[in-house]
């Protein structure tokens, strides 16, 4: 059994490490790129959104190098995400692949069913390796969580542009290589000191841009052309609502428990949307309301046709909680110069709001 | 006497009779909106963000058209109506975005429908619907169970007498509750069979689809469409394609496409609409099964606002010719 599955940001190191502990085959597609969209985009049908293009692409990939058993998220309840799995079996079916495709749910019994389905992955592994093994995927995902947020500060005011992403690409390679607790510790309170390290402009307040929406889009910068990148370079701190590692965290394990991290955010969305649509639809709401004190500016990620994140950004100019809000529409067809140019306009309105408020 | 708004639009082709019921029960007045104009269309579409779906920006237009006429306006968040299937983000959105978009409106009637939680969390979401009405339980509970009967005459009437929504509620209610619809010709010779695919509010809705129906009939086919096949037929049809059904309403597409692909009929037709979520899925699934099974033509029309008459005339009539062309062939070789 050879195993495949789709990328979304960094997801593969973990997934590498655990997979690596229990032995299994694990044959990694290609990290994103032009082929990917464009194999994604040819074989799927037009009106699907940008995260369906690049997983079929990845799948097929994944496919191509001699995968025959390919993971894919599924589950009910959700948004049209659950379907997903079920048409890219048929399609990689149509273009002669021979593969399986394993559903992992995250709607229902999620914690039993990623158990389960590792257990299966494994070849009937014993529990004394599977959790381990898990918790050690667990790490290198929160050590990959930790080092983002420095840089997403530091990116914003280092004085060569660029020397922090160097360096996180650097520490992601590193990471990825760790074999053990140790190594990666070390790994990552290094790269943390180095980035911290780098030369800034002291001076400087830089405006702050939380970034929401849905969670692909968010997680992948292929998908947003590097988003959070390009701000950095235009002197902008990111916060991003969402990281894998808290992510997993709460919806395979801290949810089943009981506890629920986004009940504030609902809290708060509550006036404007009562209920559940699916996606990340409510927590857009939910965080626009939360951080329109907080922050300068928020940067709404969507993918085109994304049905919850639709009825958001119907809702978002709604709401009494005032805060400029940028929605960025990804998909195939969207270029970078186009998007430097909204953001840059959209950083020259924040600057103009804090020197007015300034000024007061 | 309380009006009570019904935007006749999305799922007022599925419970239109049953909502009219249940409010008239609880002694209320019903309006409901006139077809859909151009007007509705374009003032629909003037509120919501460019990338919402065709459907929701004609139920946009409906409600505007009704915001003088009421007191409420009933928009249910229906987000299951069978256990572990869900509706499309959009139904479950539709209230707090109506409101947020058309701010203007009359306080919305909501009630959320998931029987997913059980009975009684349903019927405590309808006792407080009738709460608006009335404080006595049993009136609301008569009221739903008459609301109910009437859901089921009308859908008892639409298989037994292969009907579509439209002539059954015009049956059902009288005349003067729908749009003027012109009825098949039934001439006696038909050229050929064509089924139709897709969710009422698009199938039914003339002004959206360009009377499609109307003009497969007037050009001599007979027109089938999901509502005439059985409960048992379409399950099994999605049970073959998809094994299970997640959507609401998976079986007016993947359900009747299936089953009609392969019930030797002259061409299949699936109707959608630019940016919907689910069709854009499901009817990827009925075309993949034509393209295996080559048997049935299938044709796949994507409306939305820009949709003009001429297209869809000129897409019909070639997709037509092709229907016809092959029958003759047929003929030729059997002859």
């Amino acid at each position: 059994m050879r195993i495949g599955m789709p990328h979304m940001g960094n997801i593969f190191i973990p997934f590498k490490a655990m997979f690596q502990r229990l032995g299994v085959d694990y044959i990694m597609p290609p990290v994103n790129n032009q082929r990917t969209l464009s194999l994604g985009v040819k074989h799927s049908p037009e009106g699907l959104c940008i995260p369906f293009k690049l997983t079929l692409g990845n799948l097929i990939e994944a496919a191509e190098l001699g995968a025959d058993t390919l993971l894919m998220i599924g589950g009910y309840g959700i948004c049209r995400l659950g379907y997903y799995a079920k048409v890219q079996e048929q399609i990689l079916h149509d273009l002669g692949y021979d593969v399986e495709m394993i559903q992992l749910g995250v709607s229902e019994r999620k914690f039993f069913g990623l158990l389960k389905m590792i257990k299966r992955l494994s070849n009937n592994a014993p529990w004394t390796k599977i959790v381990p093994a898990i918790r050690f995927g667990l790490a290198k995902s929160n050590a990959l969580d930790r080092i983002e947020r420095v840089v997403q500060k530091v990116r914003a005011v280092e004085q060569v542009k660029g020397t922090a992403n160097r360096l996180l690409a650097k520490a992601v390679k590193a990471i990825d290589q760790a074999d053990d607790y140790n190594t990666l510790n070390k790994v990552r309170m290094d790269y943390i000191d180095q980035i911290n390290q780098i030369n800034k402009d002291g001076q400087t307040q830089p405006l702050i841009v939380g970034i929401t929406g849905e969670i692909y889009v968010l997680l992948e910068p292929f998908s947003n052309l590097d988003v959070e990148s390009e701000l950095g370079k235009l002197g902008v701190e990111t916060r991003r609502t969402l990281f894998l590692s808290e992510w997993t965290k709460f919806s395979f394990f801290l949810n089943s428990l009981g506890l629920n991290e986004k009940a504030r955010i609902h809290k708060a969305a509550l006036p404007y949307l009562k209920r559940d649509v699916g996606g990340d639809g409510w927590e857009s709401v939910g965080e626009k309301v939360l951080y329109a004190k907080e922050y300068d500016g928020l940067i709404h990620l969507a993918p085109f046709t994304c049905m919850p994140e639709i009825i958001a950004q119907n809702i978002m100019p709604a709401t009494k909680e005032n805060i400029p809000v940028l929605t960025i529409l990804c998909d195939e067809q969207m270029a970078k110069p186009g998007m430097l140019t909204r953001l840059e306009a959209f950083v020259d309105l924040m600057e103009w709001k804090r020197r007015a408020q300034k000024n007061h | 006497m309380i009006r009570i708004g019904i935007p006749r639009a999305l799922l007022y082709y599925q419970y239109y009779p049953m909502w009219k019921t249940f409010f008239q029960e609880l002694g209320a007045e019903v309006v409901l909106s006139s077809p859909t104009t151009q007007t509705m269309l374009s003032s629909g579409a003037s509120r919501v963000v460019a990338d919402t779906c065709l459907p929701v920006k004609v139920f946009c237009g409906h409600v505007l058209s009704l915001v003088k006429e009421c007191d409420y306006i009933f928009i249910p968040a229906i987000r299951s109506v069978q256990r572990r299937v869900y509706n499309c983000a959009k139904f479950l959105g539709l209230p707090d975005m109506t409101k947020a978009v058309i701010p203007e409106s009359p306080p919305i009637l909501d009630i959320d429908i998931d029987v997913n939680k059980g009975k009684r969390v349903l019927y405590q979401a309808i006792y407080k619907l009738g709460r608006h009405f009335t404080w006595d339980p049993l009136k609301v509970r008569r009221a739903s169970i008459a609301a109910w009967q009437a859901h089921l005459n009308y859908r008892e009437l639409m298989s037994s007498h292969s009907l579509t929504p439209p002539q059954a509620i015009e049956k059902m209610l009288g005349s003067s509750e729908v749009e003027p619809k012109t009825h098949s010709s039934h001439s006696t010779s038909t050229q050929g069979t064509i089924a139709i695919i897709g969710h009422p509010y698009l199938l039914y809705d003339e002004h959206i689809n360009h009377r499609l129906i109307h003009r497969l009939e007037q050009a001599g086919n007979k027109v089938l469409t999901p509502e005439m096949l059985t409960t048992e037929e379409l399950e099994s049809a999605i049970v073959k394609l998809v094994g299970r059904a997640y959507w609401t309403y998976e079986e007016e597409v993947v359900g009747a496409g299936g089953h009609y692909l392969e019930s030797r009929i002259g061409g299949v037709i699936g109707i959608m609409a630019f940016g919907c979520g689910p069709d854009s899925l499901m009817m990827d699934v009925v075309r993949r099964q034509a393209a295996r099974l080559n048997t049935t033509p299938f044709m796949s029309l994507t409306l939305e606002e820009h949709t003009a008459e001429a297209g869809v005339v000129t897409r019909l009539e070639a997709f037509l010719d092709m229907i016809y062309r092959r029958k003759r062939k047929q003929v030729e070789v059997c002859v």
